[in-house]
């Protein structure tokens, strides 16, 4: 299938980069490694006239270890960081994450801030023009309608993204530059939390860095995902979570964040409630099932995915109460880091 | 018996090498000077009329060369039978589903045909659409199809013994409905056509086929032109598995586009018209009602299938009949009653397919435990009272000669160790056996038989000319194989010209599992008749009788004396300097009943042979996702004869992953009113390495007395059992049945959720 | 969708952008509008440097194919979820359907025709060939080169890196087994 035309771009320098972009807006795409872009834009969900590559542009890839803080530049590939030893070391979940995305060849392409900045996806809007023929454009196309939950007033696409939930788990943040300025704001308010417009940066915007956080104390986190196979699969269901012991060996600090549970990434603050407080040998099974029943409710799922939507809830229980489990026991076994 | 140099022995793949450097072409990799890109048109609307069409302005679209429509095309319409002729390409009075071909266009570049098939206009019509059988079969429901009232379009009718009395007379009887979706092949190639004429008006035509000559013919139907003007090549093809196997509107429309702009043209599909716009396989339900003895013994079967066709009756009548005929054939059933209806509906259209039914082998099969278990009987001994046996007659009339059903159960229910696990494996943990039978072709009328020629080159080598095509499963090795076994050759001397209607003779094709048994057969016999010819010469020099010599080694010689050879080079110099040349000819042709029709005549000898198999699964369930982990595997089948073990051994494993990894795992589509939702590799989930279990692959011999060297259908009893395997396996492992195919994970969720809410005194078992 | 597509199509014809922003500032090239012109690629295939002139849209698999004949890089899905496509870009499996061949220039790719040396065949392909790992076919070259490149990072794996190695390569015909062990013995051959 062939790629809609276009003209091409290719900065070397952020700043370089960051002009394009402020003068293009709505006309231009990043593309950073390309693996989901490309197919949104074979299938004509996107029609851009200029893609601008971030392959040459200089100082976005790496990771980096700080003082307070590990590093990971936007163009830092998954495969980067699923080999990184420090990632592993400080941040199961995101290793994890970045372990079980996609397949082998696209995460040696894809990159950590195009995975985190992927659309919302569904069944009615991820197609080829032949399968949407006839269709008319739905919310996520500018259109008025939505075809998996017929007669609704908005969009029901779903955040597929594997590493977002990951990194939101360990209270990574990200650093956002336009010309002349840049922000640093939670991963989670990268979401917009509307299915049609689901990513919250400016077209002027670009991610540059996200920080991942080395908290001082006790702390583990993991990530869970269910899949019908074992590769080339988004999330069906997923949950991260991060745990952080204080100093008196309570559990202070609880984070549970799903995938595939509605536009967005979803922080399920409720659900903490039931572990908070507790030191991790005191967390019993009930404990662990009720925050996974919380965490459940806060996901929104309709009949868009492969896998029925009354199916989708349940998993997101059962991922919940995995990672939850997998934490605690790194927690109660060595329980130096996340 | 002699011993055999290449038979029976696993000889290399001749293609490999070209397939292992990238060096095979496929019809997509095909350029030729000029060729222009053609692509097409097709409808949003799953039923409307074609109220007129416009294409003046894609014409006038500069690198445009030609545009085709329904004008350009002829009007008789096509049928695999006469009596299906219900398709033309393309269509003129009305679409049938979303994705129809309407028009064509031929231009410079893709970019371009793709802006012209812009600049088309359609004006449709909607008509109200159908898209369930249930919906189709109602009594006011649109019709389809003139002249098909209810909208069925085939139904096949058999009714063997006395069935009430069989019921009657049973211990026990049970009635289960089997439901299925509609399931693709998912050939690795999606397909492709190149297509031009030459200054005679000859048409040469390259694409993936499962039958060179399937495809020659209706061309030149349609094109109007003699058959000897339509060369169908040879060419690498990525996959069949039942599909390809009959001529595509592609064919059509790319060779009228050739016509018209008078340049070479190639339509290569897109994976999303691959599955939406080339025949796939039927969604289906099955009603299995069966009576058994206290023995266990099937007394009587009633089954009732309706199989949701699509738009047209492509392959119908054969798919129809198929799921049925495989049980009968694997299971005794002395009054048996079938009724099976292809309906039509406004969906992308759907024919045989390498699992036929799995609805219908799964139910069967699943009924036989769901029996057993009230029985007492344990599935393994269920299926060895029921097995069909050497010298039977099925119902439907046709001998079984060779038969290794039972041992296909015993090597396999012995290898798992079946004894140790039945009723004694851990939670969540089960064992299933699953066993089915394939026929070894089907009566086709004029196409039944292959024909072979060999000849001899002057340095010993020969060309060996045959229809059969290789769409992957290594029937070229096959051929090339029996060829220098027969003289005494190295697989090195044998030049292969096959595939070709302009040069090979007539062959069925490689879809109804027949090409080792005929074609095979056929390449045999033109290579004895050559060698005999030879031996007359050879005898003279040698001083022997002819029918003392044996070709080996390059060689012929006196058996039992090697010194007294002759080389065949110096053989063959020596016919030639007596004024011949030496070739052979040989024809196979099944001994099936020609009166045998799909429909109208079920009866009389279906195929010359049947093959049988056997697979055991072994799985484990979680039982808080319902996701499924195979843990091992046990394939078992009568091949008649191994000619080559490791390409059956790769058959057998390719079989399993599409039967039972996928077929019962993961893939089915998903429709929304007539439209495909799950087109492409990322969502129809196929089989991938890091799922695949262990298979232990279980090769039985019956030796078939017709078969070459007693070789006949291999892999396919396997690709249909592992289904049936993989659901009883699932099914023990969670202690209920599921009737739904595939077994996705969230329906063991809910049949446990059920199982629980019917017992909720019972102890649930520990996770593993 | 008639309508759009024409909608599309025209607007793809009178599409009037600029061409070359970067030594300029960003105001001038935004008003000054040139039509999508084709790019000088340089691209080093097979240890061998093409200079191709292409449209900028188009993907590294379709230049292989379309371009340099190098017809070995099959196309399956086009969207990434298949492996058919596979080539190596700096010895790393890429999907060739998801990378644009301007993006690439000054990467060493491999495709399958760079594979063998001298006609004599890589030890991971005389594996594929001696242990029946080839069917139908098509998904071989992605198959032997995610394989190739596996095996230059890890010379002795276990069965199970074998195969979430090749997790992202689906192939139809084989149920895998037959590839798993040529693998396997091409490693073994190795060690």
């Amino acid at each position: 299938m062939n790629l809609p035309r276009f003209e091409f771009l290719s900065p070397t320098t952020i700043k370089e980069t960051l002009l394009l972009m402020s003068g293009y807006k709505e006309k231009l795409r990043v593309l950073a490694g390309g693996t989901e872009i490309t197919g949104r834009l074979k299938h004509r969900l996107v029609t851009p006239t200029y893609i601008l590559s971030l392959k040459r542009v200089h100082g976005l890839a790496g990771i980096t270890q700080k003082k307070s803080e590990v590093v990971i530049g936007a163009t830092t590939t998954l495969s980067e960081i699923a080999d990184s030893q420090l990632i592993a070391n400080l941040f199961s979940s995101v290793s994890e994450a970045s372990r079980r995305a996609a397949a082998p060849a696209i995460r040696n392409v894809a990159t950590v801030a195009g995975n985190v900045l992927q659309e919302s996806r569904c069944l009615y809007y991820n197609q080829s023009e032949l399968p949407r023929n006839g269709l008319g454009p739905c919310y996520k196309l500018a259109g008025e309608t939505c075809h998996a939950v017929k007669g609704s007033k908005r969009c029901f696409s779903v955040y597929q993204g594997d590493l977002a939930p990951a990194l939101i788990a360990v209270g990574a943040q990200a650093r956002v530059q336009k010309t002349g300025s840049f922000r640093t704001v939670p991963v989670e308010d990268l979401f917009t939390g509307k299915g049609a417009n689901p990513i919250g940066l400016a077209r002027n915007e670009l991610l540059t860095e996200i920080m991942l956080p080395i908290r001082k104390g006790r702390s583990a986190s993991a990530y869970q995902k269910f899949t019908l196979r074992g590769s080339i699969e988004y999330p069906l269901a997923s949950a991260a979570v991060f745990l952080w012991e204080g100093k008196g060996g309570m559990i202070e600090e609880v984070r549970i964040v799903l995938g595939t549970a509605g536009p967005g990434p979803k922080l399920a603050e409720d659900a903490a409630k039931a572990i908070s407080g507790k030191r991790p040998q005191d967390v019993k099974a009930a404990d662990v099932q009720q925050a996974a029943s919380l965490a459940a409710k806060a996901m929104e799922a309709v009949d868009n995915l492969m896998l029925p939507s009354s199916y989708r809830r349940k998993l997101a229980a059962v991922m919940t109460k995995r990672a939850l489990e997998e934490a605690l026991r790194s927690l109660r076994e060595v329980g130096h880091a996340s | 018996m002699t011993e055999r140099s290449l038979i029976g022995k696993s000889m290399q793949r001749v293609d490999a090498i070209a397939k292992a450097t990238g060096q095979a072409l496929f019809t997509a990799d095909l350029s030729l000077p000029r060729m222009l890109c053609g692509k097409v048109l097709r409808s949003p609307y799953p039923h409307a009329k074609i109220v007129r069409i416009d294409t003046s302005r894609a014409e006038k679209l500069p690198g445009v060369k030609a545009v085709v429509t329904g004008q350009d095309s002829s009007d008789e319409k096509w049928g695999v039978f006469r009596y299906t002729q219900d398709q033309r390409f393309l269509p003129v009075d009305k679409v049938r589903y979303i994705g129809e071909e309407i028009a064509a266009v031929a231009a410079l570049d893709e970019d371009t045909a793709f802006e012209a098939l812009g600049l088309i206009r359609v004006e449709y019509a909607e008509l109200p659409a159908v898209f369930t059988m249930d919906d189709a079969l109602k009594v006011d429901a649109p019709i389809i199809h003139e002249g098909y009232k209810g909208n069925v379009n085939i139904h096949v009718k058999i009714d063997v013994g006395d069935v009430e009395k069989g019921f009657k007379e049973s211990f026990l009887v049970r009635e289960d409905t089997f439901d299925a979706p509609e399931e693709s092949y998912f050939q690795a190639e999606p397909y492709a056509v190149v297509a031009q004429f030459d200054n005679a008006g000859s048409l040469e035509i390259w694409m993936p086929n499962a039958g060179p000559h399937l495809k020659s013919k209706p061309l030149a139907n349609v094109l109007g032109v003699p058959l000897n003007k339509v060369r169908v090549r040879k060419i690498t093809i990525g996959g069949a598995f039942g599909g390809r196997s009959e001529i595509s509107p592609a064919d059509v429309m790319c060779a009228l586009l050739a016509k018209k702009s008078g340049r070479p043209v190639k339509i290569v599909y897109t994976r999303e018209e691959n599955t939406i716009a080339t025949r796939q396989a039927h969604g289906m339900r099955a009603i299995i009602k069966t009576g058994v003895d206290r023995e266990g013994r099937v007394q009587a079967r009633d089954i009732t299938c309706y199989m949701d066709g699509g738009a047209y009756s492509s392959t119908g009548p054969i798919a129809t009949s198929v799921p049925f005929l495989c049980m009968e054939q694997a299971y005794r059933m002395e009054n048996v009653r079938y009724h099976g209806y292809r309906v039509f509906t406004n969906k992308p259209i759907r024919g045989m397919y390498r699992c036929h039914g799995r609805a219908f082998a799964c139910g069967v099969d699943l009924q036989l435990d769901l029996l057993g278990e009230e029985l007492g009987i344990d599935p393994v001994e269920m299926r060895l009272r029921n097995a069909r046996q050497p010298g039977d007659y099925t119902p439907t009339k046709s001998q079984v000669g060779s038969c290794a059903m039972v041992e296909t159960i015993v090597k396999s229910a012995e290898a798992a160790r079946w004894k140790e696990k039945w009723g004694k494996l851990p939670p969540y943990h089960g064992i299933g056996i699953g066993c089915n039978s394939v026929q070894t072709g089907f009566p086709m009328g004029i196409r039944g038989g292959s024909e072979a020629f060999v000849k001899f080159n002057e340095d010993g080598g020969i060309t060996v000319i045959s229809g059969v095509v290789d769409n992957g499963q290594g029937n070229e090795t096959m051929l090339v194989q029996i060829a220098a076994e027969e003289l005494g050759l190295s697989p090195q001397d044998v030049q292969l010209v096959s595939a070709d209607t302009e040069v090979t003779p007539s062959d069925p094709g490689s879809y109804s599992m027949v090409s080792t048994f005929v074609g095979g057969n056929a390449v045999r016999l033109a290579a004895q008749d050559a060698k005999n010819k030879l031996f007359v010469i050879a005898a003279k020099a040698l001083e022997a009788k002819p029918e003392e010599l044996i070709a080996k080694d390059r060689k012929i010689m006196v058996k039992g004396e090697p010194e007294r050879s002759l080389s065949l080079t110096k053989a063959v110099r020596m016919a030639l300097s007596r004024g011949q040349s030496i070739s052979g000819e040989g024809g196979y042709w099944p001994k099936v009943d020609s009166r045998r029709e799909w429909v109208e005549n079920p009866f009389g000898q279906l195929s010359e042979a049947f093959s049988f198999g056997t697979t055991i699964v072994e799985v484990k369930v979680d039982p808080e996702t319902g996701r499924v982990t195979v843990l091992e595997t046990w394939a078992a089948q009568d091949v008649g004869y191994a000619l080559n073990p490791k390409i059956i051994e790769s058959q057998f494993e390719g079989g399993l992953a599409m039967g039972g990894q996928g077929g019962m795992l993961t893939e089915y589509h998903v429709f929304d009113r007539g439209r495909v939702l799950n087109p492409t590799q990322l969502d129809y989930k196929l089989p991938l390495a890091c799922d695949m279990p262990k298979i232990n692959n279980i090769i039985v011999e019956s030796h078939d007395p017709n078969g070459p060297y007693g070789a006949k259908e291999a892999a396919m009893s396997i690709a249909m059992s592992a289904a049936q395997g993989y659901a009883a396996a699932i099914c023990n492992a969670i202690g209920v049945p599921i009737k739904e195919f595939p077994i996705t994970p969230e329906k063991i969720l809910k049949a446990l959720e059920e199982k629980a809410s019917r017992q909720p005194s019972a102890v649930s078992g520990p996770e593993d | 969708m008639q309508a759009r597509r024409k909608q599309a199509a025209r607007k793809q014809a009178t599409k009037r952008i600029s061409k070359q922003p970067a030594k300029r500032t960003v105001k001038q090239a935004v008003t000054k509008a040139v039509t999508i012109e084709k790019k000088r690629v340089a691209l080093r295939i097979n240890r061998e440097d093409y200079e191709l002139f292409i449209y900028p849209h188009r993907t590294l698999g379709e230049v292989l194919r379309d371009e340099l004949h190098l017809t070995g890089t099959k196309q399956s899905c086009s969207e990434g979820a298949c492996g058919t496509c596979t080539v190596l870009l700096d010895g790393a499996p890429v999907r060739s359907c998801l990378l644009l061949a301007v993006d690439v220039e000054g990467k060493e790719i491999t495709t399958i025709e760079g594979l063998a040396e001298n006609g004599k065949l890589h030890p991971i392909q005389e594996a594929f060939v001696e242990h029946y790992a080839i069917q139908c076919g098509f998904c071989t070259p992605g198959m032997i080169l995610t394989a190739k490149a596996f095996l230059d990072t890890n010379p002795h794996p276990t069965e199970e890196e074998i195969r979430n190695a090749i997790s992202g390569n689906i192939c139809r015909c084989t149920g895998y087994s037959k590839i798993v062990e040529a693998i396997k013995a091409a490693s073994e051959r190795g060690r």
